[in-house]
């Protein structure tokens, strides 16, 4: 049975490496986790399920138009919601996304309520599932493991490599000394909350074959993503991505063999033991300094 | 004309006017209008379960408003939110009796809630006919007022298990989610096993939001379990079908009636043949059934966003009970009247697989099922249980 549960693990850990390369694409930049970023996520899932199941559009049209419509979110969000909280405490940012969260919801409730128990998308690739050393795993699995590590990949090279990447890690190292160096930073925070949209629209539209569309999907993966991201160290986009199938694999293992209860239950357990015996995670905290 | 005329008119209308009104001096109820009450989920991750339902409720409404109303009256429908929680119930309830002030409740689609507000509807005296809250508590002892068109929990696992043990199982496993809605079921269920000599082979537990369910599945794999009751809401149960069909494994899985929409399983997992070995009970027909058609464009006239669902289908049927007792009630409509009229009442509804029946010693009037499979892309009837 362990090859099995690690295959699932893995592959159900990819999913939240996903979800939570967008948490320190927004973290990197801003200093801050976006608790909206589940919201955000569900809201990419939806705009696909209408490109693709309403308006029949071709799958890959749907992607694209679905990153953008959700850069776009992310875009409006920072000028409506976070763009006056610029100067406000941590605390209140983290709030306002919690409150930005709740909205989301009701607005996708508002939307695409009363279409079922839930929404469904066609997978990308053949949804039956195939064989890799005896063991099953689903397409469209492999489809999002692979999203993962290539969004990984190329948001590594754009903070690392790209004058705009340098630019939002020295808005989240400190924003006042990137004013006195004349960086746009209201420009950079809205390029960022726009990136992380969109990365959560990419995820959703990957996603949601696999995991199914309902207004409240954004909450449950967020914690998952969200400990992911602890674990592998906030900020560290690598660690993002070890960080969920870790996750993925102990929530599968815990499951497996100890109790189907403890599953769900894995990745607070995981937040609540990094958080005592390695604050940094596994890859270390990406240090921000505010001004 | 002398004084003792004048009395004696003054007393003639005043007796004429209220044997013809006598309704207005009840609470929720004009010489124009049925002032009626739903309780029910409306936000939150449940919203659709009470939402739909109501839509079905109000459809019916609607339609009896369109064509003059009832004895006169017309129907008017009042929505609070539960929110599918105990403590939201209890501020929704009063609103509706104090606020509002209601002439009775239609509704109640959580459990919880409703058994939250249950005291305060007793306490009032209120007639509340539920809608889709299964907890055998509500009906049973029999409260004189309130009366259930919707099967209780105890019914549809016991049911669940029977069709197992009909079709063969040996090795029966429980499969729920961790909600009170499954708590309510589970424990009924387990007397359900003890009564048939059996032991769960297995009990286990998953989200009611769940991304994967391999682990699961491969437990009840290694058991060698050949018949599952499923006690799991649509997303849970299209999860663990994708994922036992996944790993090659083709146990019975048989639902209750929240899962009743196997076509919308089968778009969701999109595998051919994932849905062969599970087995839905329902309270209702199809929603395909013909019979359906016309309350499925009358649906979408009222609520053009709605996808015609089961859920619809459990508020047309409740409406079309209600709207039968209210009938029966007369003109002279009251509280007294109304619950006089219900408790002793048979209707049978185009949505619903068997009649709903009310007798004043058993006011949970609903107790037939039908079971359904997704077999070539086709939706088949397999049968219908009647229970006693």
């Amino acid at each position: 049975m362990l090859p099995y549960l690690l295959i699932s693990g893995l592959t159900s850990g990819a999913l939240y490496a996903m979800v939570a390369i967008g948490l320190v694409v927004v973290y990197r930049s801003t200093g801050h986790i976006n608790f909206a970023h589940g919201e955000l996520f569900m809201m990419g899932g939806f705009f696909a399920y209408s490109m693709i199941t309403l308006l029949g559009f071709p799958y890959l049209l749907s992607l694209v138009l679905a990153v953008v419509l959700s850069f776009v979110l992310g875009v409006i969000s920072d000028r409506v919601v976070f763009r006056p909280l610029m100067k406000a405490p941590g605390t209140t940012i983290v709030l306002a996304t919690v409150g930005f969260s709740y909205l989301l919801k009701g607005i996708s409730r508002y939307v695409w309520g009363g279409k079922g128990e839930y929404l469904s998308i066609k997978a990308i690739v053949d949804p039956a599932p195939f064989f890799i050393w005896g063991m099953p795993v689903l397409p469209q699995q492999l489809v999002v493991l692979g999203a993962a590590i290539l969004c990984m990949l190329a948001f590594v090279a754009f903070f690392r490599w790209t004058k705009a990447g340098k630019m939002m890690q020295a808005t989240a190292e400190s924003a006042f000394a990137c004013y006195l160096v004349g960086i746009r930073v209201e420009r950079v925070y809205t390029w960022t909350w726009g990136a992380g949209a969109a990365v959560a629209g990419a995820a959703a539209v990957l996603m949601a074959p696999l995991t199914l569309l309902t207004p409240d999907i954004g909450s449950g993966l967020l914690i998952k993503a969200f400990a992911a991201t602890i674990l592998g160290g906030l900020g560290s986009m690598g660690g993002a991505v070890v960080g969920g199938l870790v996750v993925g694999v102990m929530e599968s293992l815990a499951g497996g063999y100890i109790d189907s209860s403890l599953q769900e239950v894995a990745a607070f357990v995981i937040i609540m033991v990094v958080l005592v015996f390695r604050p940094s995670g596994l890859f270390g905290a990406y240090g921000v300094r505010r001004a | 004309m002398g004084r003792h005329t004048i009395s004696a008119a003054a007393l003639a209308l005043g007796l004429v006017v209220g044997a013809v009104q006598p309704s207005l001096a009840e609470v929720g109820v004009t010489d124009t209008e049925i002032l009626i009450g739903a309780l029910g989920v409306l936000t939150g991750p449940l919203y659709n379960n009470g939402k739909t339902i109501y839509d079905g409720v109000e459809t019916v409404y609607n339609e009896v408003n369109a064509a003059g109303g009832i004895n006169g009256r017309k129907i008017r429908y009042v929505r609070e939110d539960d929110a599918c929680k105990p403590e939201q119930a209890v501020p929704a309830v009063k609103k509706l009796i104090f606020e509002h002030k209601v002439f009775m409740i239609h509704g109640g689609a959580c459990s919880n809630a409703s058994l939250a507000a249950m005291p305060d509807i007793v306490k009032a005296q209120i007639p509340w006919v539920i809608t889709a809250s299964t907890a055998p508590q509500l009906t049973d002892p029999v409260n004189p007022r309130i009366f259930t068109t919707m099967l209780a929990g105890w019914m549809e696992t016991a049911g669940q298990l029977q069709r197992l043990i009909d079709t063969g199982a040996k090795k029966i496993a429980i499969v729920r989610q961790r909600d009170a809605w499954a708590e309510s079921r589970y424990k009924p269920l387990l007397d359900s096993f003890a009564q048939a000599g059996l032991k769960p082979v297995l009990d286990e537990e998953i989200s009611a939001d769940p991304a994967d369910a391999t682990a699961v599945a491969l437990k009840l794999q290694a058991a060698g379990v050949d018949g599952i009751v499923a006690v799991l809401f649509p997303k849970a149960a299209t999860v663990l079908i994708r994922d036992t069909y996944k790993i090659g494994y083709k146990p019975l899985i048989v639902g209750g009636s929240a899962i009743g929409d196997v076509k919308a399983m089968d778009q969701a997992i999109g595998i051919k043949g994932a849905l062969d070995h599970f087995q839905a009970l329902s309270p209702t027909k199809a929603a395909g059934d013909p019979s359906m058609a016309g309350w499925k464009a009358k649906v979408k006239k009222y609520y053009p966003q709605d996808e015609f669902q089961t859920w619809h289908m459990f508020g047309i049927a409740s409406a079309t009970f209600m709207v039968e007792g209210l009938k029966r009630a007369g003109r002279d409509l009251t509280r007294d009247s109304l619950v006089k009229a219900l408790q002793d009442l048979s209707v049978n509804s185009d949505a619903y697989a068997g009649p709903i029946t009310c007798r004043p010693d058993n006011h949970q009037c609903y107790r037939s099922m039908a079971w359904f499979s997704y077999i070539n892309g086709d939706i088949k009837e397999m049968g219908t249980t009647h229970l006693k």
